[in-house]
């Protein structure tokens, strides 16, 4: 069952000043919401707060109308660095979320479902970037997560690889029920991959779009 | 073929140094530094082949051994914990870092005086100045190494839904390795030249008393043997903890040639 997220006026920031204020959002069960905004515009931060790494100043963060006070395996995380454990090979990496959790370690579709068949064994460092990002998915989904938080995933990536990946998760993602919510700074991302687009600006989301297109998006940032 | 070739420049360079000596001690070279109080080679030869015939030196060697082996895997172990606990607590870090950095340039060797008071023998005194010599750089470089840690593995094992013991166990602890494995290296070096002093100082066993013991009676070639001796022990902890180090860190990225 995928997870409704509600922010109702929140406060963030790290310890010098918020970054975020007046925080006012409704993410709806399964739906996939991106948000599009500049660096520094805290989309990140946004994502950190719904992922339960940082607690705001102010306001409430609901996740299916229980307030978020740290992490939970219910909302996997994908970063935009490369999150993996270095010293563990793609297939221990995919396992942790279910070692963790201490779930039958079955992984091999999933490392077949994001095209890795056959470099289980290889150490992310014999990996491209796009490769890594696919571990880095299919460790996210392994465990079954009711939400997905995507920190620009697909930023540092050649645009031919970008386009495979953005084919690969809207493929994957058919077959979870899980909400997303993804985070870019591109807004052709936003409008290919996003039901809704959000636009975050300085300290805060400007708006949020349900029949979003370019002009309207660049307008808003 | 560039690994014979490096591997014919080591063993040029060891032969080099040994036909050095032998040029000097066998002409009895008086120049600013006098050789003609030294051995030469053949001298050393006979005495270490006398030497390795006899069970005093194994038991000697079996001493240094044990020693060294029990004081470094206190250090290690100690030196690890209070490591990571120090960089991962400020309360422990604001609690132990002021005494650890007031005993910390305090060298181990003067706390023979401390040794010899604080245990009922000098077995004990001899590991706990062992154990005390390896500990700080350990600590140390354990500190430094878990501090260093990309926050981004530890949120990762987090938003999978790992807790303190996750993260330690499958985060601090592998990626701290490599500068742990630093420190332990640091750690046995000094942990032989305390050893070998303390036994020089207060053992009646053990390779660095020999050493001494065999100055003292005016044995040179036995000095010699004992320091051949005490290096190749050295050298053969380091290599172990060197390839021990490799081994369990293979997942880093390395220069080609670099293995050696």
């Amino acid at each position: 069952m995928s997870l409704s997220f509600r922010l109702d006026g929140v406060r963030l920031g790290y310890g010098h000043g918020a970054v975020l204020d007046g925080i006012d959002l409704d993410v709806a069960p399964g739906e996939l919401l991106a948000v599009v905004g500049s660096s520094g515009s805290g989309k990140s931060t946004l994502l950190r707060a719904l992922a339960g790494l940082l607690q705001p100043y102010q306001g409430k963060i609901l996740a299916d109308g229980e307030e978020v006070r740290g992490t939970s395996p219910d909302r996997a995380m994908i970063f935009q660095e490369d999150g993996l454990l270095p010293w563990r090979t793609v297939r221990r990496n995919v396992e942790l979320p279910l070692r963790i959790r201490r779930k039958p370690l079955d992984v091999s579709a999933w490392i077949e479902r994001v095209g890795l068949a056959g470099r289980e064994d290889r150490l992310p460092r014999e990996l491209s970037g796009g490769q890594r990002q696919r571990v880095q998915l299919a460790r996210a989904l392994v465990g079954g997560p009711r939400a997905v938080l995507m920190d620009e995933p697909f930023g540092a990536l050649d645009a031919q690889t970008r386009a495979d990946m953005q084919r690969l998760l809207l493929d994957v993602l058919r077959d979870t029920a899980a909400t997303v919510v993804f985070v870019t700074h591109d807004v052709d991302e936003a409008l290919l991959l996003g039901d809704r687009v959000a636009v975050l600006g300085r300290g805060g989301i400007k708006t949020v779009l349900t029949s979003a297109t370019r002009e309207r998006i660049l307008e808003e940032l | 073929m560039s690994s014979m070739s490096s591997w014919a420049r080591r063993i040029l360079a060891l032969l080099a140094a040994a036909g050095t000596w032998q040029l000097l001690t066998a002409t009895d070279a008086v120049l600013w530094l006098r050789f003609d109080r030294l051995p030469t080679l053949g001298e050393i030869a006979a005495e270490l082949l006398q030497q390795v015939t006899t069970p005093i030196y194994y038991l000697d060697l079996l001493q240094s051994v044990i020693r060294i082996l029990t004081g470094f895997a206190l250090a290690a172990a100690a030196g690890i914990t209070v490591g990571i606990l120090i960089a991962r607590s400020p309360k422990a870090s604001d609690l132990l870092t002021p005494l650890l950095e007031a005993v910390r340039p305090i060298p181990a060797i003067a706390l023979v005086p401390i040794a010899i008071l604080l245990f009922p023998q000098d077995e004990q005194g001899i590991v706990f100045i062992t154990c005390a010599a390896a500990f700080f750089p350990i600590m140390v470089s354990t500190r430094h190494a878990v501090r260093a840690l990309p926050t981004l593995w530890e949120d990762a094992v987090r938003t999978m839904g790992g807790g303190r013991l996750h993260v330690l166990r499958n985060v601090i602890l592998p990626g701290a390795l490599p500068g742990v494995f630093g420190g332990l290296s640091v750690g046995m070096g000094v942990a032989w030249i305390c050893v070998i002093s303390a036994e020089m100082i207060s053992g009646d066993f053990g390779v660095g008393y020999r050493t001494w013991h065999a100055y003292t009676i005016v044995d040179y070639p036995a000095v010699i043997v004992g320091m051949i001796t005490i290096g190749a022990l050295g050298w053969l902890a380091s290599a172990a903890i060197e390839l021990t180090g490799r081994r369990t860190t293979r997942w880093l990225p390395r220069a080609e040639g670099s293995s050696a």
